[in-house]
């Protein structure tokens, strides 16, 4: 059965257009983000195409949403950063991303059609997570604003654990597929509630605790977040039992509470996120910004590029939601979140589908890794939750994150054409 | 496995409805009070950006606030300067804009109307808002007549200490026809003399008429009149009086320690005797009901829905016989009291006051139209009539009789508020025609002595006025909307600069 969205992709490419047209309307800027419209363009329906011929039948309705998102990134970057005083202009920059972000893509689809090849090098894996993330403390890493989450190999700046995230999904995908019969049935319990057997459960707490215990030093609160939720959803998934996501969350209070008394950049940020008041104009002034841009907005928004939203400290990475939020008003937004809804929705009926554990687990990880880092940052920017500084997949300006919510992307395409090809009898991904 | 991953998706689900539930939050509930926030400085970005609306006078030509483009160095996107024609004039009603000292004023309460950012009314509006396109601000009409403040606010400058307020209404619609401060400032250029403004003795940056607190002294006795009917006093009522009134620890008596003798009620308010309205107070009307006919009458209220921010008047706990004749603890500001007056005038029914007359897209498309409503009932007419009687004769024949205009019958009340060691506050009220109320309106002269001699004659000369130009009371139409510059909307601006609040009279107790 093949799968076509070609419908969907045409309109997606329509909306970043439109969004081009506006701001050359509004802005009166000249042709230059026609050039870049069109290089986008051009990419992403030429690897909507080269996806239906390879993966006849996977799951192609992701392709849409992504190039719905990144075509709003590309816009709001734009619009940002294009010929504004002082500031460097990141736009061409994010196109290049995004066109080797399309090549990933293309690479894991060509190369991967037999993913299952992968977990059999699952503890290859972990250890090259654990590796990437701690790249940073050699002399190659470098800090950022008070975190060092930066490498610089050559001509290239990248940060590890936007990478080492997904080596670390397939390493528990694989592990857990093959011990969650194990893990699942527990012999002991302590105080009611049953435990795994240290022998089985071992790797993935090592595994667990190295990286989250280098991501605390390297200060990254978000990704430490996400690195530890992952797991955790993806353990109790294999094994069904509750208890983990309980223990879980105890673990991460006391852990949380724990960090709160140590350090002091984790108190700033819980304090700020509970009273931005505060101190408005230093540690408070950001996400204050952020808010006043949000409402500012309105139902309807300002309008593209009729806002404010510069005002915002690093707006176009981990703060580009609020400047969509500005412009395009609570509808805009919502239809945004929606879109990631979309997306996160596919990846659940791709893990559905999937015939396998292995698959299952692997589909699954990376939604929710996605969800998380989608519900992370905007819940920081809306102060809905503390701020931890992460990106907002395929939309905030960003390399490393660019180019693995591709991969992050193709991964899900072989896994969905695998179930889709186990034909309409078990329920095609459609 | 599977009902695992679709409870895990409804974890999601969830998580996205709660960021899109804090989206609204923002984005509609608190869109208006982050808007108003000191510390967000977008409005005043976006508020220099584009020219605000119009702030028109009753006869929708009298300009009180307008923008004008300033052309800009850098060859930029220009920007906008708040002109005040009128000066001083207006500033107790229209109040100032800056970015640099917030908004006062109409320029803050009807600030969404003025600077584009209401709700759009029209579908070009709707279509501008959408796209991001100018939205220019809307003109706000006010219900000031123009000759009325004008010599409203010559003739406080010209009383003998020039401190002072006015206050005018139409008793039957609740418009405000005068408002007036003094002495006041000018807004055009605030941003240069607001720290001087603000150390300045004479208060320029206080609104008298809605601000200042003082003791009302015998305007008081309306109230108390009123409460009294209510109890079944009776006008005719004899008391008599010899020229004191002996409470525990203290003695009232009269203004300039007269003494009348046997007098009715009605003479009582007539000739203002302190010590009739104490007794009455006391012994007829009780604290009670004396309060809550005040309350009846708005004392205790700060009028939300009015666009100026009103002091709430009060009678405080203090000494009942003095309360009587508006002493001790009472407390009022000029505002106040043209609304007792208005009330008493239109047959005991209080309308809501208002000082908007309509709003107009740049267009000329009615937006909102003010319309008479009823605030409350406060006497019966019957009561109301009677007491109308009892203020026509303090005209006709008691301590005001300076303020009769030929041909027109005028009910009134003076006022000398004590406030030692400082000469006495000057205070009148009145309305006229007494049969067909068309005016009320309420003097006050700080320190400025007696209440005949003072705000009596500006009071008069007002009514006198405003009742020889009939034509101008007829609704105005507008209809051209005076030329507006384009330009893009804008909001508020930020750092809303409290005014200082100073509370009259609390030396002055007697």
């Amino acid at each position: 059965m093949t799968q076509r969205a070609t419908t969907p992709m045409i309109l997606a490419l329509l909306v970043s257009t439109l969004g081009f047209a506006t701001l050359i309307f509004v802005q009166e800027a000249t042709s230059p983000p026609l050039i870049y419209g069109a290089y986008y363009a051009g990419t992403l329906f030429a690897l909507y195409l080269a996806v239906r011929v390879i993966l006849p039948h996977s799951d192609v309705l992701l392709l849409p949403i992504v190039t719905l998102l990144t075509g709003i990134g590309l816009v709001m970057i734009f619009r940002l950063t294009y010929d504004v005083e002082g500031v460097e202009n990141l736009a061409i920059t994010q196109a290049v991303w995004i066109l080797i972000g399309s090549g990933a893509l293309l690479l894991i689809v060509l190369l991967f059609r037999d993913y299952e090849r992968l977990f059999d090098y699952k503890y290859l894996f972990a250890l090259a997570a654990v590796a990437l993330i701690c790249l940073t403390f050699t002399p190659l890493g470098y800090e950022v604003n008070g975190a060092r989450l930066w490498v610089r190999l050559g001509p290239v700046n990248f940060q590890p654990s936007e990478f080492a995230r997904i080596a670390l999904i397939i390493f528990y995908a694989g592990y857990l597929a093959e011990k969650r019969d194990l893990l699942a049935a527990t012999s002991r319990s302590v105080l009611g509630v049953q435990i795994p057997s240290p022998k089985y459960f071992g790797p993935v707490a090592l595994v667990w605790a190295v990286s989250l215990g280098l991501l605390v030093f390297e200060r990254d609160l978000g990704s430490s977040l996400l690195f530890f939720a992952v797991p955790l959803l993806m353990l109790y998934v294999a094994t069904g039992r509750l208890a983990y996501v309980i223990i879980g969350g105890l673990m991460f209070s006391g852990g949380a509470f724990a960090t709160y008394l140590l350090f002091d950049h984790v108190r700033v940020r819980v304090q700020t996120w509970l009273d931005p008041w505060q101190n408005p104009d230093a540690e408070g002034f950001q996400i204050l910004q952020s808010i006043f841009n949000i409402a500012d907005g309105g139902i309807t928004g300002t309008g593209l590029g009729a806002g404010f939203a510069q005002t915002i400290p690093e707006v176009h990475t981990d703060f580009i939601f609020s400047a969509i939020a500005s412009e395009l008003g609570l509808l805009g937004a919502t239809a945004v979140l929606l879109a990631f809804l979309v997306f996160v929705y596919r990846g659940i009926k791709i893990s559905l589908l999937a015939g396998d554990d292995a698959s299952k687990l692997l589909a699954f990880g990376l939604t929710t890794m996605f969800a998380l880092q989608t519900l992370i940052i905007v819940g920081g920017v809306t102060r809905l939750i503390p701020l931890t500084g992460i990106t907002l997949p395929f939309v905030s300006y960003g390399g490393s994150s660019v180019v693995g919510n591709f991969i992050l992307t193709g991964l899900l395409l072989v896994v969905s054409e695998k179930a889709g090809r186990r034909g309409p009898g078990k329920g095609a991904a459609r | 496995m599977n009902a695992h991953v679709r409870r895990t998706f409804y974890l999601f689900v969830a998580g996205f409805v709660a960021l899109i539930g804090m989206l609204a939050y923002w984005q509609v509930y608190a869109r208006e009070s982050l808007a108003n926030n000191p510390e967000n400085g977008l409005q005043t970005r976006r508020a220099i950006e584009s020219p605000r609306g119009l702030i028109l006078a009753r006869d929708g030509e009298t300009v009180l606030a307008r923008s004008v483009e300033r052309p800009s160095e850098s060859g930029n996107n220009p920007t906008y300067e708040r002109v005040y024609p009128q000066g001083p004039l207006y500033a107790g009603v229209v109040g100032y804009w800056s970015t640099r000292y917030g908004a006062t004023g109409i320029e803050i309460a009807e600030n969404s109307n003025l600077s584009g950012n209401a709700d759009p009314a029209t579908l070009d509006e709707l279509i501008n808002q959408i796209s991001g396109g100018p939205r220019p601000g809307n003109n706000v009409t006010l219900t000031i007549d123009p000759q009325l403040q004008r010599l409203a606010y010559e003739l406080l400058a010209a009383s003998n200490t020039g401190r002072g307020s006015v206050v005018a209404v139409d008793p039957k619609t609740g418009e405000i026809l005068a408002l007036v401060s003094h002495p006041s400032y000018d807004p055009n250029n605030i941003d240069d003399r607001f720290r001087e403004l603000q150390q300045d003795p004479s208060q320029p940056l206080l609104n008298r008429a809605t601000q200042g607190l003082y003791p009302p002294g015998s305007v008081f006795k309306v109230v108390t009149a009123a409460a009294a009917l209510k109890s079944g006093v009776s006008p005719t009522a004899v008391f008599f009086d010899d020229g004191t009134y002996e409470q525990p620890g203290y003695t009232v008596t009269n203004y300039g320690g007269a003494s009348y003798g046997r007098v009715t009620f009605a003479q009582a308010l007539a000739l203002s005797i302190n010590t009739v309205f104490a007794q009455i107070a006391v012994e007829e009307v009780g604290r009670q009901l004396l309060y809550a006919t005040a309350r009846d009458f708005g004392f205790g209220s700060s009028y939300e829905e009015f666009p100026l921010e009103i002091s709430a008047s009060r009678l405080g706990e203090g000494n009942l016989a003095q309360i009587a004749f508006g002493q001790d603890t009472v407390l009022s500001n000029v505002f106040q009291m043209a609304l007792v007056a208005a009330t008493v005038a239109n047959d005991g029914t209080m309308m809501e006051p208002h000082l908007v007359k309509e709003v107009r897209s740049p267009d000329g498309i009615i937006i909102e139209r003010a319309s008479p409503q009823r605030e409350r009932e406060v006497l019966d007419p019957q009561t109301a009539a009677t007491l109308k009687e009892m203020m026509v004769g303090v005209v006709e024949s008691g301590s005001a009789t300076a303020a009769q205009i030929a041909g027109v019958e005028v009910a009134g009340k003076t006022g000398t508020a004590e406030v030692p060691p400082n000469a006495p506050h000057s205070w009148f009220i009145a309305f006229a025609p007494a049969d067909d109320p068309r005016i009320a309106v309420a003097v006050l002269v700080e320190n400025g002595g007696d209440g005949e001699k003072q705000a009596l004659p500006i009071a008069r000369q007002l009514i006198a006025s405003y009742l020889d130009l009939p034509s101008r009371t007829a609704p105005q139409q507008n209809p051209a909307a005076p030329n507006l510059p384009e330009g893009l909307p804008q909001q508020l601006p930020g750092e809303l600069q409290n005014l200082p609040q100073r509370l009259f009279g609390e030396n002055g107790r007697p």
